[in-house]
């Protein structure tokens, strides 16, 4: 079990969430989306430059890498 | 005043007073149908579960738009007549939940709580239920008057879905309707349910109870205490109330200071805050966190997903090999962002070619084939309504003139029809961009393009999105500014509304080539001319927007993009057709009366002087302002005080439409060729590029400013954007004569 950010990791990969800690207004929103610590993530797509996309309760999300920075997973197998 | 006296009311005075109000209308308006008074039905949902196109097939025509009060979020409203009874749906914004923590949810919560009206309908989309549910069960838990619609349910079985509708109602206890809006059914049982519930025949007593386990739940009694003497507590429910108030709500937080309840606040705080520490994290994610868990035991034996077996791409169809493929290009690392930037600039072209024949007339009349370029122009739809305008004020004109005298028909031939013109000519452009951009979103694929180009317009401040706005701009400023409603907060959107104005449109365009190639006869320069002066606007552009962001709204860090990626699909051509209309109506409406007052005024400055009616160009308040200006305008460009003045009535010419800076410079010279009359007046190589810089950044044309306003909703920053416009434009064209008058000189 390995712990990173978000923005690390390559795509294909499901991770888990441990903690968001971006600003309120975001915060809320991502969670609202269920993005919850606990959720479960896939990574689709993560070139290493420009917005990740994933994928939270069957809904593609794109994110920008500065609040992707900002949330602690756990990589899954 | 009279909406807290009727807050106040209990609910049997409110009765009384509503038997009242509807018997007295009887009385004086005599229209006794038998029917109560209407049915009125919040309608809520997240961000696409298509609530839009639900909201159009159920009330069929929009019977009112009007503002949110204090913000700039639109309210709509539509009537549906069914059974005998008369429905009113309230449209409202597209939330993730009910946190308070954007404009768009403070207002949908006011409405629910405030306005009362008899039902929520919440849509869930059924094709994410897990996700969209969400926003039902923060509904469900403020109040129990709900009827859950299931959107997109055509679309279910195809992707393996089975929902059990049965038991979630069971479980929910209320209606809970599947409905396809694309295909039409669902529609009835929905009104039915509706109408049941409203009567109260079928709906829960009270708010659902979310179980958040021991802990959470101790606390919640905990706090409920503390508010139970609260008088907030009448205006909520309490449980719900001590909830919001554990996961952090700065909006209630307000209300109860208001009320002066300042230690309550101080209570719960005390509580909340004492408890994150404890855990180590905010409370909101362990209420958060526990409604999803209570979603997946609720969905866990209702929706049923069947595996469907990933297929090889032989199995697939044409358009799912071609959708696939595109979403692979699209999200390709490198090939991303070319192909984005390629397809959105052949659709463009090909819109504002239909529209005007830009941008292939003036490539091919650059390539030396004039005579074409000027056939698409004649054929396309400006080239078409331009020639039906000219008819009709000749056509006109005589007749007038016999009955009406020469003023108004002055008035008529030179102000209204050329104002009623210029928003007829702008409508079919308005149109296609409107349904070019509604094909993109309806499709799923403009939140991929925009993803290709957050990295680049992130730098100035702006997100991905911003590519809409700045693209439309090459063609034309006014629906470009439309488009800033792309843009994902507030600022941005201000950040696109100032800064799009400067891109350089086609009508500036047309007058730079002009000019240009009057005055340059070397191809290679012309078009090195030409290039710098699209990139110092895009720069001033560029510039302007994060300058905003820094200095205006003093944030550090570029917009961030948290925005859905719906999957790639054909879009409902009933769907465009609603979205391109609505865009276009609102603009017809709004900027429309703008447009006609301004060409009526500035019909007046171009044909009065002191002196009265028809004295000449040269003696009218156009000329003496142009003359205002000309010693200005003498010094920045070295011109003589005869050709300055005529300058300055151009470019006053070229704030009503920038092209008829040319009409009006050939005009001032006893109407010879636009050749002739641009070369009269004499420009330097150093002068020249410094005036169109000036001439493409000073302001946009009228009809942007009108719009402007219309998107603002504030004269102060309209009035701050034409004299900031103004400002960049007179320094920068210094700039330009500086350098470009030193480099003369030193290789002389
Ligand atoms: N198959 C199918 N697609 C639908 C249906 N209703 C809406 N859609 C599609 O779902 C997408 C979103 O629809 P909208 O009505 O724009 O959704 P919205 O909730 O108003 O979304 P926002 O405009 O983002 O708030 C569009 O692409 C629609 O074509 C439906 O009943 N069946």
């Amino acid at each position: 079990m390995t712990t990173t950010a978000l923005d690390m990791v390559p795509p294909g990969t499901r991770c888990r969430v441990i903690a968001l800690d971006v600003g309120y207004g975001i915060n809320r929103r991502l969670m609202q989306m269920g993005l919850v610590p606990g959720s479960e993530v896939k990574v689709l797509d993560n070139s290493g430059r420009g917005p990740l996309v994933i994928e939270v309760r069957g809904v593609e999300i794109a994110l920008s890498r500065g609040i992707a920075k900002k949330i602690l997973v756990e990589v899954l197998k | 005043m009279l909406r807290r006296f009727w807050l106040k009311c209990s609910s049997k005075w409110k009765c009384l007073l509503n038997v009242v109000y509807v018997k007295l209308m009887v009385v004086t308006t005599g229209k006794n149908s038998g029917r109560e008074r209407e049915i009125v039905v919040g309608v809520i949902g997240q961000p696409n579960v298509g609530k839009s196109t639900l909201f159009n097939v159920l009330t069929g025509e929009i019977s009112h738009v009007a503002n949110w009060p204090g913000t700039t979020v639109e309210r709509k409203e539509g009537v549906r007549e069914y059974k005998g009874k008369i429905i009113r749906f309230v449209d409202l914004p597209g939330i993730y939940g009910l946190s308070a923590s954007t404009t768009e949810e403070v207002i949908a919560r006011k409405y629910i709580v405030e306005e009362k009206p008899d039902l929520v309908l919440v849509l869930v989309d059924s094709t994410a239920v897990e996700r969209t549910m969400y926003l039902a069960i923060q509904v469900l838990e403020l109040t129990p008057k709900v009827v859950i619609a299931l959107t997109k349910s055509d679309l279910t079985h195809s992707l393996g879905i089975h929902i059990h509708v049965d038991r979630l109602e069971s479980k929910l206890s209320v209606p809970v309707v599947p409905v396809s809006a694309i295909k039409g059914y669902g529609l009835r049982e929905l009104l039915d349910a509706i109408i049941d519930v409203a009567e109260g025949r079928r709906c829960r007593r009270e708010p659902i109870r979310v179980n958040y386990g021991s802990f959470l739940e101790s606390t919640i009694s905990d706090v409920e205490r503390v508010l139970s003497k609260s008088a907030l507590s009448r205006k909520y429910p309490l449980r719900w109330l001590a909830i919001r108030l554990l996961e952090g709500d700065p909006e209630l937080e307000k209300e109860l200071e208001l009320l002066g309840e300042d230690e309550v606040v101080h209570g719960v705080r005390r509580i909340r805050e004492s408890l994150a520490r404890t855990y180590g994290r905010e409370l909101m994610e362990l209420f958060v966190a526990q409604r999803f868990k209570f979603i997946d035991s609720l969905l866990g034996d209702v929706v049923v997903r069947v595996e469907k077996k990933a297929r090889r791409y032989e199995e697939l169809s044409l358009t799912e090999l071609a959708t696939a493929l595109l979403d692979r290009l699209i999200q390709h690392p490198l090939m991303g962002p070319v192909v984005s930037f390629i397809s959105l600039l052949i659709l463009f072209s090909l819109i504002f070619a239909v529209n005007t024949g830009f941008p292939f007339n003036v490539l091919l009349s650059y390539l030396g084939f004039s005579e074409l370029a000027e056939l698409i122009e004649e054929y396309s739809i400006s080239g078409l309504l331009g020639l039906g305008f000219t008819y009709l004020s000749t056509l006109l004109e005589p007749l007038l003139k016999t009955c009406l005298g020469p003023q108004v028909t002055s008035l008529i031939v030179d102000g209204v029809i050329p104002g009623v013109g210029a928003i007829l000519s702008f409508l079919p452009l308005i149109m296609l961009i409107s349904l070019l951009i509604a094909t993109l979103e309806d499709s799923g694929l403009a939140p991929r393009f925009a993803i290709s180009f957050h990295n680049f317009f992130s730098r100035f401040g702006l997100s991905g999105r911003a590519i809409y706005p700045f693209m439309i701009g090459l063609g034309c400023n006014l629906p470009a500014v439309l488009a800033s409603r792309t843009a994902l907060e507030e600022e941005e959107r201000r950040q696109l509304i100032v800064s799009v104005p400067f891109i350089p449109c086609q009508a500036r365009l047309v007058v730079i080539l002009a000019f240009v190639t009057t005055y340059i006869k070397n191809p290679l320069g012309q078009a090195l001319a030409l290039l710098s002066l699209y990139a110092i606007s895009f720069l001033v552009a560029l510039l302007t927007s994060i300058l905003t962001r820094r200095v205006v709204y003093r944030r550090k860090e570029p917009p961030e993009l948290v925005i859905e990626l719906p999957p790639i699909h054909r879009p409902s051509g009933k769907v465009l057709w609603w979205l391109t209309w609505d865009y276009s109506k609102h603009f017809l409406r709004k900027a429309g009366i703008i447009i006609v007052g301004l060409s009526i005024v500035t019909w007046m400055l171009l044909s009065y002087g002191p002196e009265g009616y028809g004295v000449g160009i040269e003696k009218t308040y156009g000329a003496l302002l142009g003359k205002l200006l000309a010693p200005v305008i003498s010094v920045l460009y070295g011109l003589d005080a005869e050709k300055a003045w005529k300058v300055g009535f151009a470019l006053l010419h070229g704030f009503i439409a920038k092209e008829a800076f040319l009409e009006a410079t050939s005009l001032l010279y006893g109407g010879v060729s636009i050749d002739e009359a641009l070369r009269a007046l004499g420009f330097t190589l150093p002068s020249l590029m410094a005036f169109l810089v000036f001439f493409t950044l000073y302001v946009p044309c009228l009809p942007t400013i009108a719009v402007i306003y219309q998107e603002s909703r504030s004269v102060r920053l309209t009035l701050s954007v034409i004299l900031y416009m103004i400002g960049i434009g007179l320094v920068a064209s210094q700039l330009v004569y500086l350098v470009l008058a030193s480099l003369t000189f030193l290789y002389s």
